[in-house]
């Protein structure tokens, strides 16, 4: 059974300071204490900057005694985050896990990893080994997908809809569309050439 | 910050328990708090690396099958101690309110698992009692009251603080704790008295019993209380320590302990076989136990009650780590039916003798002992305790690689 009480300490605890952090937690839908979903800011000075990073968190059973399973929902490329799926290579989400580790520091440990990734202990292979032999590269597609997929949400909502007018779609379809598929350009583009 | 999983230090905790903690805090009482369930720390035990949790969340975040790794500072230990009676005590009168809640709390918890933590019982000829406690139903009193303590000089501006001296005071010295370290029985001395118990082991003047494992880090949770809480004595302890000598000031002994570690360890993983899964002593709180294992055949708790080999042949006779009712004149018998070897036996006669490499042992675990309520932080999955006494082991081969998969491989070697 999950530690209510100890949960909604963390809540409250890393929802205080969420500007400076720039991590927040929040229940996923409402009454499951045991499914949240927390979002980190890019860090700074990283291909990552500027963009928000959504991240499902299921506390098993036994939390804190047992890592929360964290997954990436918004796509990200990195060596050490799966860009297919969003699974985390990271040692504490693993057998590093100490229960004196909460949700905070364990969102603020994947903010440093987008800020310092190992290839040498990769979850992506193939984002691991561009990243290792070709560093311009990995960095620009790092920074097209932060701006692709991590600013959607919330920024450049009407600059999207302007772009997919001005390609000659009717304003209102191409909210829906866009609403349907959480902001992302290219597949609401995909959805409204075939659709 | 309690929040970032950091060991809690009393400067810093009222940020953390304002918000949380239900009703206003005084600011003059530093509270401690447990970094594992986030509250204030109930019946406290003290790793001997030095840090501190609550009884359940040390036990809890025990591992059923290997060495166990302190929460804060990953410091490998294998025994479970006692609470620590001082600590307990203090924090009682720290805050008292919120003290009672968290014992509801916890109590209520127990009633749901049907296992209960040890009862603690008044310091007898404690003169500042503040507590009612009703919990006297366990005769056999884990310590001794305190030594009296003549501290003619401090009491005088110190009747405003619910902490006395002689509430922290060592039984060695009988001054006030400088540099506090716990032993594994619970008690607490200062770091520099402690040699003088060294003669093969430590051993504890107030209990008797031998302090197994490394020579006990300074618990800097206390220190830093003691040194906020009595500023003056503090210091003056500190001039008298620091001047007596440095021959016996051990105060640097983590490196040395953990170079002495890592000598016996390899010596343990050779028998890393002989181990009880998710059983420990009731007596050192070797958790789990290594070698031989004998059961109580009386104890009707769920829990039970099992000492180690060596426990079981020594004549001091302590009072369980659980709330048992254990009497010497129990039936005690020799027991391997949680041993890993055996479990590992039936591994191999199920896989016709060959597991590959790597492959994922995951152990099913239903018990009647300690541990069963939680999973510690490795690989083996416990699932589904059972509250039926019997320990019943299943287990299943996975052929699965597994990322880290070092641990493993020890038990398959």
């Amino acid at each position: 059974m999950v530690d209510v009480s100890r949960v909604q300490k963390e809540l409250t605890e890393c929802n205080r300071d969420r500007e400076v952090s720039g991590v927040s937690i929040t229940l996923h839908d409402g009454a499951n204490i045991s499914h949240l979903t927390g979002t980190i800011a890019g860090p700074a000075d990283s291909p990552y900057e500027g963009g928000t990073f959504t991240i499902d968190i299921r506390l098993p059973g036994g939390y804190p005694f047992e890592p929360p399973k964290m997954q990436f929902v918004t796509k990200v490329w990195h060596p050490n985050i799966s860009s297919q799926n969003g699974a985390i290579c990271l040692d504490i989400l693993k057998d590093q896990w100490s229960p004196a580790l909460t949700l905070k520091t364990a969102l603020l440990s994947l903010q440093a990893l987008l800020s310092s990734p190992a290839p040498d202990d990769p979850q992506d292979a193939v984002v691991a080994q561009q990243y290792l032999r070709d560093y311009p590269t990995f960095a620009a597609t790092a920074r097209y997908w932060t701006e692709a997929f991590a600013k959607s949400a919330s920024t450049g909502m009407e600059e999207k809809v302007q772009k997919l007018v001005e390609m000659g779609f009717p304003e209102d379809l191409v909210r829906s569309t866009l609403k349907s598929v959480d902001g992302d350009e290219n597949l609401a583009l995909e959805k409204l050439c075939s659709g | 910050m309690a929040s970032d999983g950091h060991p809690p230090e009393p400067g810093k905790e009222e940020v953390a328990t304002t918000a949380s903690g239900p009703g206003a805090r005084d600011l003059d009482d530093p509270q401690f708090m447990c970094c594992v369930c986030l509250d204030i720390l109930y019946k406290p035990v003290v790793i001997s690396c030095g840090h501190m949790s609550c009884f359940w969340c040390v036990h809890k975040a025990m591992h059923i099958f290997q060495e166990s790794h302190c929460a804060v500072c990953r410091q490998p230990f294998k025994h479970f101690p006692s609470i620590c009676q001082l600590m307990h005590h203090l924090l009682r009168k720290l805050d008292p309110a919120d003290y009672k809640r968290r014992e509801e709390e916890v109590l209520e918890e127990e009633k749901r698992i049907e296992m209960y933590s040890p009862q603690i019982i008044e310091f007898l000829n404690s003169k500042n009692n503040v507590g009612n406690d009703a919990d006297n139903r366990n005769e056999d009193s884990k310590t001794r009251p305190p030594q009296e303590v003549s501290l003619n000089g401090s009491v005088v501006d110190d009747h405003s603080k619910k902490i006395k001296l002689e509430d922290v005071s060592c039984p060695l010295c009988k001054e006030m704790l400088y540099q506090p370290a716990v032993l594994n029985c619970g008690h607490v001395y200062c770091v520099s008295c402690l040699p003088s118990l060294t003669e093969e082991a430590l051993k504890c003047d107030v209990c008797g019993s031998l302090h197994p494992g490394c020579f006990p880090n300074v618990c800097l949770d206390l220190d830093h209380f003691l040194e906020e809480y009595f500023p003056a004595e503090y210091e003056s302890r500190g001039q008298k320590v620091q001047s007596k000598k440095g021959q016996c000031n051990r105060e640097g002994s983590s490196s040395g302990t953990s170079s002495a570690k890592g000598s016996s360890r390899a010596q343990h993983d050779d028998d890393l076989l002989n181990i009880h899964i998710g059983v420990g002593c009731d007596s050192c709180g070797e958790y789990p136990i290594h070698g031989k294992r004998y059961k109580c055949k009386d104890c009707t708790e769920l829990i039970g009650f099992d000492l180690c080999g060596a426990c079981y042949e020594s004549s001091l006779k302590l009072p369980g780590r659980f709330n048992q009712q254990h009497t010497p004149d129990h039936r005690m018998e020799l027991d391997n039916s949680a041993l890993l070897g055996r479990v590992h036996q039936d591994l191999l006669m199920m896989e016709g003798g060959v597991i590959a490499p790597g492959a994922m042992v995951q152990i099913v675990f239903e018990n009647q002992g300690m541990g069963d309520n939680g999973e510690g932080p490795g690989e083996a999955a416990i699932q589904e305790p059972v509250d039926v006494p019997g320990a019943m082991l299943h287990i299943a081969v996975d052929g699965q690689e597994m990322e880290d998969n070092g641990q493993e491989d020890d038990q398959e070697a």
